[in-house]
């Protein structure tokens, strides 16, 4: 199954008669084509993988900081971190004219960089004979960046207009309200993208920091995926990385816990609006958690696809315009969610209780044989879709190793394969807890004063 | 400085793709890439909103998202599970942004390919549009619609176009209660009588790439739909070209932290124009990049006004407008319009710069070559080469053809099509009074004086 799906025929093509590997790393472990080096000098994790399928490669790093490791005060500060690296480092500096953004730019490259709970991640996709500039470019974050003050004040009112722009996303502002409600001791409580007003106070010198604690080559993963030499890119990588230091002191860890959940919690939001939303969310389990694929696999059965079982019981029903499950996987312990947006005209009770309802059903029946090996199936074809184009398994591959490693995602076709109906009753028993479950409801509020009643916002023509 | 030379496909596309045209006009390319194993499908037939009556439109889109829902042979839960059982997708959708066509789009694992081609086939000639799943679509699209009124981006843009088009136009984008009546009236027989007249291998043009026998799949597909009618010509009729109406308007929308803003005008520019490879260069300098463009320089980065701000040509068979958006928080909306048409100004007046245009011209050739490498991202770049009448050789040329753009084709033909002056402006958020306030003052309006700052530039 596994050399099936995650060792397409050319990958390895020309790698065993390539030049000799450089001294300065050392072999580690290979799996579904994925070739793990490190670097003897700093610890740096290096993952290749070679897929000639276009003249193109993707080379991201991944570093493991993201907004679980914030704190009180300084919420969002990885975020806005992120945005200040591509305003100036020692070799790529916008106000030298050479701005990391106009560089890649100018190449047609694909690139940008995002920030999660568990991660921050880098990433371009370049012709395959410029694979040098990002190289350059990403060794150059590592250590040079300049994090001045002048760059941070107008960033912060641009990553300000991304926060206030997830403020209109019913979406958005529902699913940042279950994370805060369902953990109260975990940093998953707040917000990657941070409250508003850290976001704001958050000083120059806080944010430096911040990157002089996490952005060394031991806290971090380079990948480079696509058309390329193995002992050429070990070479650049050497050479680009290789004199970077590893962290004097040890990448600190998170060792906060949220206890177990005691009673069912609810919480509303009122905003104008014409269209309320629903979502429900369970504590579970962590990503490496065994229990994770049959989650997965019990995600697709009910979310995925026009005959899952809750866009059958919601949108086919008319109860809900669509419905959206995410079973999310996160280092430490997260959740399993339900969102909704109700069509107008219905209850949100009438949406909840038939989300609770289909979940109990699940719980005391089980799911089919059938629906099991329809989402295995689903899942499977996604691990191979991903592999069409460099910039997915880059993508895929950094989320794996946020929250696991980079074998988890090998190793996760197998994973998934081997669940059985069983498997889901026995999860969905575990975590559907009414204990553990948080209900967010998103309700349109009805207009006071002069105007005329919503659902009629005004429009007022002026000028010419 | 001139572009470096980046290395060459080993086979012209020309020479890869297999290609295959019926007696009942469909036409069908192949190229094989066997690298994984997968197959995409991108495709097209002529039969969007433009063939619909001005006042129906939705006729199209509905058409469209309805083929999949049943046929004469199975309901649309049994097509849905023969799919999705094996991971496999399939999509027809009639957007607003192409009036002309509608989009087919399909993927599976090429071990399923062959009953991929079958479904495909099924819905595009025997779809049997049940009344049930009508009901439920017409309830779900009003839902969707109002929805959509909750959204700044969706309310800007409707506003814009209403402004800027007459009710006729396929660009024109009716209010929220007009297209809720539409919805809600619309009857079976008017989607049969559409599907009757404008369906048909004439203008059905389908793209496979992936991991296939080139010969099976196109044997596979003439023997699937060889014997559909050939149905209405490629025919396109051309709206009649409207002209820039400035003005400027305010949608208030209480509690949204963030506003739209939209400056548009129409700019008739055609995507097989000659104009259209220099327009877009100079635009891309100007507006293309949040991060990198002109606009993103100054309103993004410099003066962190905006999280995003784009500028760009909407351009198929049909010109349709040449818009830049952005989002701000309201207090910061004047500003922001102030810099960005302060920009645009002085873009116009000098043009391009010799770096920018050698920068621009690196960055399409390389953004071309990246986004060739998938099987979905191949079969897209053809079919948009061979539907908008480039053929495949196009995709070959393209480098070059990008090469001998000079400074002067660009900014004459930006010149042409985009007057900074006669812009129309929308704000769709949180402006004016107190919540459900009826009134605001747009603080843009053209005796403000935005329009003709010329002060330096930092």
């Amino acid at each position: 199954m596994e050399s099936e799906v995650l060792n397409p025929r050319s990958t390895l093509e020309g790698t065993h008669n390539a030049p000799a590997v450089p001294e300065a790393f050392e072999f580690v472990r290979e799996k579904a084509g994925i070739r793990e080096w490190r670097l003897r000098s700093n610890g740096l994790q290096v993952l290749l993988l070679r897929n000639t399928v276009a003249p193109v490669a993707t080379f991201a790093v991944v570093y493991h900081v993201g907004s679980r490791n914030e704190a009180v005060g300084h919420t969002g500060a990885t975020h806005l971190l992120e945005h200040l690296m591509f305003k100036g480092t020692a070799e790529y500096d916008r106000e030298k004219g050479t701005a990391v953004a106009a560089v890649l730019e100018a190449l047609g490259a694909r690139f940008n960089a995002t920030t999660w709970f568990d991660r921050t991640n880098y990433y371009e996709t370049v012709p395959s004979d410029r694979i040098e500039v990002a190289l350059e470019i990403e060794a150059s974050r590592m250590r040079g960046a300049l994090l001045r003050d002048s760059d941070r004040v107008p960033e912060m009112t641009v990553v300000r207009n991304e926060y206030e722009r997830g403020e209109n996303s019913p979406f958005q502002v529902l699913y940042k309200e279950t994370f805060a409600t369902a953990f109260r001791e975990h940093p998953y409580h707040h917000p990657t993208i941070g409250w508003r007003t850290d976001i704001e106070g958050v000083s120059t010198d806080r944010l430096k920091e911040f990157y002089d604690v996490f952005y060394h080559p031991n806290n971090a993963t380079a990948m480079l995926i696509g058309d390329f030499e193995e002992a050429d890119a070990l070479a650049l990588l050497d050479r680009h990385f290789g004199s970077i230091p590893r962290s004097v002191r040890p990448i600190p860890e998170v060792y906060t816990v949220e206890p177990p959940q005691e009673g069912e919690r609810r919480f509303t939001v009122r905003r104008t609006g014409q269209v309320a939303w629903v979502a429900l969310s369970w504590r579970t389990a962590a990503a490496t958690d065994p229990d994770t694929p049959a989650l997965a696999v019990l995600g697709n059965v009910l979310g995925v696809g026009l005959t899952a079982r809750l866009h059958l019981a919601l949108v086919e029903e008319s109860l809900a315009l669509s419905v959206t499950v995410v079973p999310w996987q996160l280092r430490d312990p997260a959740l399993f969610s339900v969102f909704a947006p109700v069509r107008p005209g219905v209850e949100t009770d009438a949406v909840e209780s038939r989300v609770r309802s289909e979940i109990a059903r699940v719980v005391s029946e089980g799911v089919t044989d059938a629906e099991v090996e329809k989402a295995r199936t689903q899942i499977e074809a996604e691990v191979i879709f991903d592999r069409d184009s460099t910039d997915q398994v880059a993508a895929s591959l950094s989320e794996a190793i946020a929250v696991a490693d980079w074998g988890w995602y090998a190793d996760y076709p197998d994973l998934v394969a081997r669940v059985t109906a069983d498997d889901v009753r026995r999860v969905a028993a575990k975590y559907f807890r009414d204990d553990a479950l948080t209900v967010g409801l998103y309700l349109p509020k009805q207009v006071t004063g002069t105007g005329p009643a919503a659902p009629a916002p005004v429009s007022e023509v002026t000028g010419a | 400085m001139s572009a470096p030379p980046l290395p060459k496909r080993k086979v012209p596309f020309v020479e890869a793709i297999r290609e295959r045209t019926l007696a009942n006009g469909a036409r069908f390319l192949v190229l094989e890439n066997h690298f994984n194993p997968t197959v995409a499908i991108s495709g097209s037939l002529n039969a969007g909103g433009l063939y619909a009556p001005p006042d129906r439109r939705l006729i199209a889109s509905f058409t469209a998202g309805e083929l999949a829902k049943g046929t004469a042979r199975r309901t649309k839960l049994e097509i849905a599970e023969e799919l999705e059982s094996r991971g496999a997708s399939l999509s027809f959708s009639a957007g607003s942004g192409d009036p002309v066509g509608v989009d087919v789009g399909a993927a599976s694992l090429s071990r399923d390919v062959e009953i991929l081609l079958d479904v495909l086939a099924e819905v595009l000639l025997t779809p049997a549009f049940p009344e049930e799943e009508l009901e439920k679509e017409r309830m779900r699209l009003v839902g969707v619609v109002r929805e959509q009124q909750d959204q700044t981006s969706a309310r800007a843009f409707e506003a814009v176009s209403r402004k800027i088009y007459p009710p006729n136009h396929p660009f024109h984008r009716r209010t929220a209660e007009e297209r809720i009546a539409a919805i809600e009236s619309l009857r079976r027989d008017e989607l049969q009588r559409f599907y009757d007249e404008r369906y048909g291998a004439g203008t059905l043009l389908l793209v496979v790439v992936g991991d296939v026998e080139s010969g099976k799949i196109l044997d596979g597909l003439e023997r699937r739909l060889g014997g559909w009618r050939s149905g209405p010509p490629r025919e396109i009729p051309r709206p009649p070209a409207v002209a820039p109406a400035p003005g400027e308007e305010t949608v208030v929308m209480p509690d949204k932290a963030s506003a739209d803003v939209i400056l548009a005008q129409p700019a008739g520019l055609e995507r097989a124009s000659p104009d259209y490879l220099p327009c877009v260069l100079a635009n891309s300098a100007l507006g293309q990049s949040s991060l990198t463009s002109r606009l993103g320089v100054r309103v993004r980065d410099t003066e962190g006004l905006t999280y995003g701000i784009h500028s760009g040509f909407s351009a198929t068979h049909l010109g349709g407008p040449y818009a830049v958006s952005l989002t701000v928080k309201p207090e910061s909306r004047d500003a922001a319009v102030a810099a960005t048409l302060q920009e645009i100004q002085r873009f116009r007046k000098e043009g391009m710069t010799a770096k920018e245009l050698d920068d621009e011209k690196t960055s399409h050739v390389g953004r071309f070559k990246v986004d060739l490498a998938s099987n979905g991202g191949i079969a897209h770049a053809v079919d948009s080469a061979v539907y908008y009448g480039l053929g495949v050789a196009y995709l070959d040329e393209y480098p070059s053809l990008v090469e001998a753009v000079s400074k002067e084709d660009a900014d004459a033909c930006f010149a042409k099509r985009v007057d900074p002056d006669r812009f129309t402006i929308v704000s769709a958020g949180s402006f004016g009074g107190p919540e459900g306030s009826s009134v605001t003052e747009s603080a843009v309006s053209s005796e403000g004086g935005s329009h003709s700052q010329t002060s330096p530039v930092p």
